[in-house]
């Protein structure tokens, strides 16, 4: 029996005490404890940002990446290994902002892997810009007069490119985001969860206070309802559902990939003789 | 003609890009090397589908070519501008066949009307089935042979369709009877002496013969039919071949399969490469083994998209931000390539740094005849560790500070030892530190691996390396540099040349042993305008090169410019 103990590191957290972050992180472990994945058989892969020094903060294979590139990086590893389980551990810059292309095409192809966006609303590592999800007028050091472009909508998007499961957590409720982990997890597919996580150091709008005054917990009663789905994604103001807004059987990018039914790549031989005879037939 | 060998022609056709310009290539080249005869061919098109002017340019010799030729013997002009655009490069005694007659009737010039003859059959598309017919008829080919090649070009298609080319091909074929040409290479046929292959297959083949199992490319011309070849074989190997969003997703996907156990490579051009250089940088710090081929192309930004050029060798060097070791190695021939790409792929792994591999547009879509077949060997030596290898597995250090500075590599969730990677300066177990100590510690680590690399650098190919005059190049310009040499020496000069293919980390020593005699006159030749090798090679030796022959219009060098060049920079 694992517990979520099994997943503590021994590297010391850099995190701002109450970071928003430390409930992820609890959350990650309690899923993976409760899913029974040993830390040796889980591999985290992040860009770069706060959100992506967690699977430092974590028992586990981990490949700290580049900042936004966290998803190709990840779709490689699966294409030479699909047996993989992979999390990856992202934030609203690296996600939607750095690695925004690369957040499309992982949607597109449907890559088997659980995302999760630790969406705090702005820049923590470089110390309180405005993100792609900040609010309209927010104002920082560097955004003196307003943010004044609209904010994305990462679950809205995924929605709309065709992601099989799109889901919305809130890091103050420990219990339903690792429940939220585990069914994303389960998911055969990219499964987006866009975590809602205040940032105690520079956001100092979507607070804890503000967030436990408007989430309210539902899941989209019909999951693969789609008008439904998009509706609970773009809900936002004094009410806002967290919960899986969307979910439907897909088939994932590597089992559509015919090369691959024989089994993941590098278990696989080499094969001269083939080589050989691909080069006498040129 | 030279006058060295019984048969040295060469052979143009040209017309707008649609019109099948490739295919008549590809038929013609066919014929030769059936017929016994060595040759190698370039392709020259614009950047569009359809419309501009392209060519298929290509020499035939009983001797092996490595280098294209700048007179024509033949000329095939499907359209005008072919005529205008290259008729100052036909032999006094050689022959033109147009398509549009001209104003003023030339001995030479002869007209045939390929389309009023493809519509007979039913349709203009047959020209070019017409004019490779022409080409081969002036050129003695059987009319059987004719038939044998165009069953075999058209091979998957219905009868009918292949009926109908050999139809168009007899039309072309008669239309030409009686024309004498002095040159009739087909009444002198012998046993193949080799394989067609383009550059492009070449590297490709080596990524097979070196265990690649996930290429991933975002297209890029004149890169993307490397990953062309790869992609026709992903049912037979195993091996994936995606096409990512980008570049920068393709060298992180390529990151990502190496990082989890795979052999991997993308191919780009500079413009590509430009978008991999934080890639690059990822694998130096992470120490995950990565193939990128830059196949080089005339530059900055968009450049000369369907052009050659030798331009990002400092670029290739030097990009991405800090220092790190890499390999970057330039192949000058089919062969070299294929087993360059193997030698990129087993020091990447072994030493754990990026390796660049430098071709260009010219090496990539060039026709060469292979003449000796390739080795594909049985075994592909990997350097990677599992649990067994380990003494703790449990508390695996994937940055373990060694001697040589090369640390074990696992590979993720497939024992107990768990992998820790961190594109952050880290700790020998891979998490992030700011420490001074380990700062200098891990630098000093990476740095380490150098002298062991220097030391697998081979030598260059030295043709007369004590003459007097040392002309030095690096890459596809092997071929016609070497027979520059030939010709120079043919006419008494003293002339040798160093022709190098393995050019980081430099190899220093090798280089200085060749070069150390102060009164050679030293020559870099090179395809790019502001002599980067003879840079790179002062930087390394002090060695200064007396002289630069440079060529960056974006084709390729004929070896009579280099002998020109040679001759003039020599009165000086």
């Amino acid at each position: 029996m694992l517990t979520p103990k099994d997943f503590n590191s021994d590297y010391q957290n850099q995190w701002c005490p109450g970071c928003g972050n430390f409930g992820i992180l609890e959350a990650m472990k309690d899923a993976l404890a409760t899913q029974g994945i040993p830390p040796e058989k889980i591999l985290i892969i992040s860009g770069i940002g706060q959100a992506a020094k967690t699977p430092h903060f974590l028992n586990c294979n981990m490949f700290h990446s580049l900042h936004g590139r966290a998803l190709p990086l990840a779709l490689g590893a699966k294409l030479a290994n699909h047996d993989l389980k992979i999390i990856v551990n992202s934030g609203d810059g690296d996600c939607y902002g750095e690695g925004g292309n690369h957040f499309i095409h992982a949607i597109r192809r449907n890559t088997d892997l659980t995302l999760l966006v630790h969406n705090n609303q702005v820049y923590g590592l470089t110390k309180g810009q405005a993100s792609p999800t900040s609010g309209l007028g927010m104002t920082t050091a560097l955004q003196p007069d307003g943010v004044i472009s609209e904010p994305f909508n990462g679950p809205a998007v995924a929605l709309s490119l065709g992601a099989g499961f799109v889901a919305r957590g809130f890091s103050g409720n420990k219990e339903h985001l690792s429940s939220l982990i585990q069914k994303g997890m389960d998911h055969k597919g990219v499964s987006l969860i866009d975590i809602m996580q205040p940032c105690v150091s520079f956001n100092k709008i979507n607070t804890f206070e503000w967030y436990k005054e408007r989430v309210y917990e539902t899941d989209n009663p019909e999951p693969d309802d789609l008008p439904q789905a998009m509706k609970l994604s773009m809900e936002w103001g004094d009410a806002i559902p967290i919960g899986i807004f969307y979910q439907t059987k897909k088939q994932d990018f590597t089992s559509r990939i015919k090369g691959l039914e024989k089994g993941p790549l590098i278990f696989r031989n080499y094969d001269p003789q083939e080589a050989n005879s691909i080069f006498q037939g040129s | 003609m030279s006058t060295h060998t019984n048969i040295d022609m060469t052979i143009k056709i040209g017309g707008a890009a649609g019109q099948g310009i490739q295919t008549i290539g590809n038929l013609l080249a066919r014929a030769c090397r059936d017929a016994g005869f060595y040759i190698m061919a370039i392709n020259d098109f614009e950047s569009r589908v359809r419309g501009g002017h392209s060519f298929f340019q290509m020499r035939i010799s009983d001797k092996p070519v490595y280098a294209p030729h700048h007179r024509i013997d033949l000329l095939i002009a499907l359209n005008r501008e072919t005529w205008d655009l290259h008729k100052d490069q036909l032999q006094d005694d050689g022959i033109a066949i147009l398509e549009v007659p001209l104003d003023s009737p030339s001995k030479q010039v002869f007209e045939v009307e390929f389309s009023t003859l493809a519509k007979e059959i039913g349709s203009s598309l047959y020209s070019n089935t017409v004019a490779a017919a022409v080409g081969l008829s002036i050129l003695g080919a059987s009319f059987d042979k004719i038939a044998d090649l165009l069953s075999w070009q058209f091979a998957g298609k219905k009868e009918d369709i292949i009926q109908k080319n050999i139809k168009a091909a007899r039309l072309g074929y008669d239309a030409v009877k009686d024309i004498q040409f002095s040159r009739q290479p087909f009444l002198k046929t012998s046993n193949p002496k080799g394989q067609i292959m383009e550059g492009s297959r070449a590297i490709a083949l080596g990524a097979i013969a070196s265990d690649c199992r996930v290429a991933a490319f975002y297209p890029m011309s004149p890169a993307t039919s490397i990953m062309q070849h790869l992609a026709g074989w992903t049912n037979r190997l195993p091996l994936v071949v995606e096409q990512a969003e980008d570049e920068i997703a393709a060298v992180n996907m390529v990151i990502g399969a190496s990082f989890a156990g795979a052999r991997a490579m993308t191919a780009t051009s500079g413009g590509g490469f430009c978008l991999m250089t934080e890639g690059l940088g990822l694998s130096a710090i992470t120490e995950t083994p990565i193939v990128i081929v830059d196949a080089q192309r005339p530059g900055p930004a968009t450049g000369l998209p369907t052009r050659t050029a030798q331009g990002d060798l400092l670029f290739a060097i030097h990009a991405s931000q800090d220092d790190f070791p890499r390999f970057v190695f330039a192949p000058g021939s089919l062969l070299e390539a294929f087993e360059l790409t193997q030698k990129a792929f087993a020091l990447s792994e072994k030493y754990q740094v990026p390796a660049i591999i430098l071709v260009d547009q010219y090496m990539v879509d060039a026709i060469f005849l292979l003449e000796h077949s390739f080795t594909f060997s049985k075994k592909v030596e990997r350097f990677t560790v599992g649990d067994k290898d380990l003494k703790d597995p449990k508390n695996y250090n994937r940055y373990e500070l060694t001697p040589s500075g090369v640390s074990p590599r696992a590979l993720p969730c497939t024992g107990a030892a768990r992998v820790i990677v961190s594109s952050d300066e880290h700790r020998e177990d891979g998490h992030i530190t700011e420490d001074i100590d380990n700062r200098n510690a891990m630098v000093n680590k990476r740095k380490s691996k150098l002298p062991d690399m220097i030391r697998e650098m081979s030598v260059p190919q030295a043709l007369y390396p004590e003459a007097k005059i040392v002309l030095l190049g690096w890459g596809s310009t092997s071929g016609s540099i070497k027979e520059s040499v030939e010709g120079l020496r043919n006419e008494g000069m003293d002339v040798g040349c160093l022709l190098f293919t393995d050019l980081w980390p430099f190899p220093t020593a090798i280089v200085e042993s060749h070069l150390k005699d102060p009164v050679k006159i030293i020559i870099t030749v090179e395809q790019n305008s502001g002599a980067q090798f003879g840079h790179l090679l002062k930087e390394q030796t002090g060695i200064s090169c007396t002289h630069a022959i440079l060529k960056y219009d974006g084709r390729p060098f004929y070896p009579i410019e280099i002998m020109d060049a040679v001759k003039e920079k020599e009165k000086h």
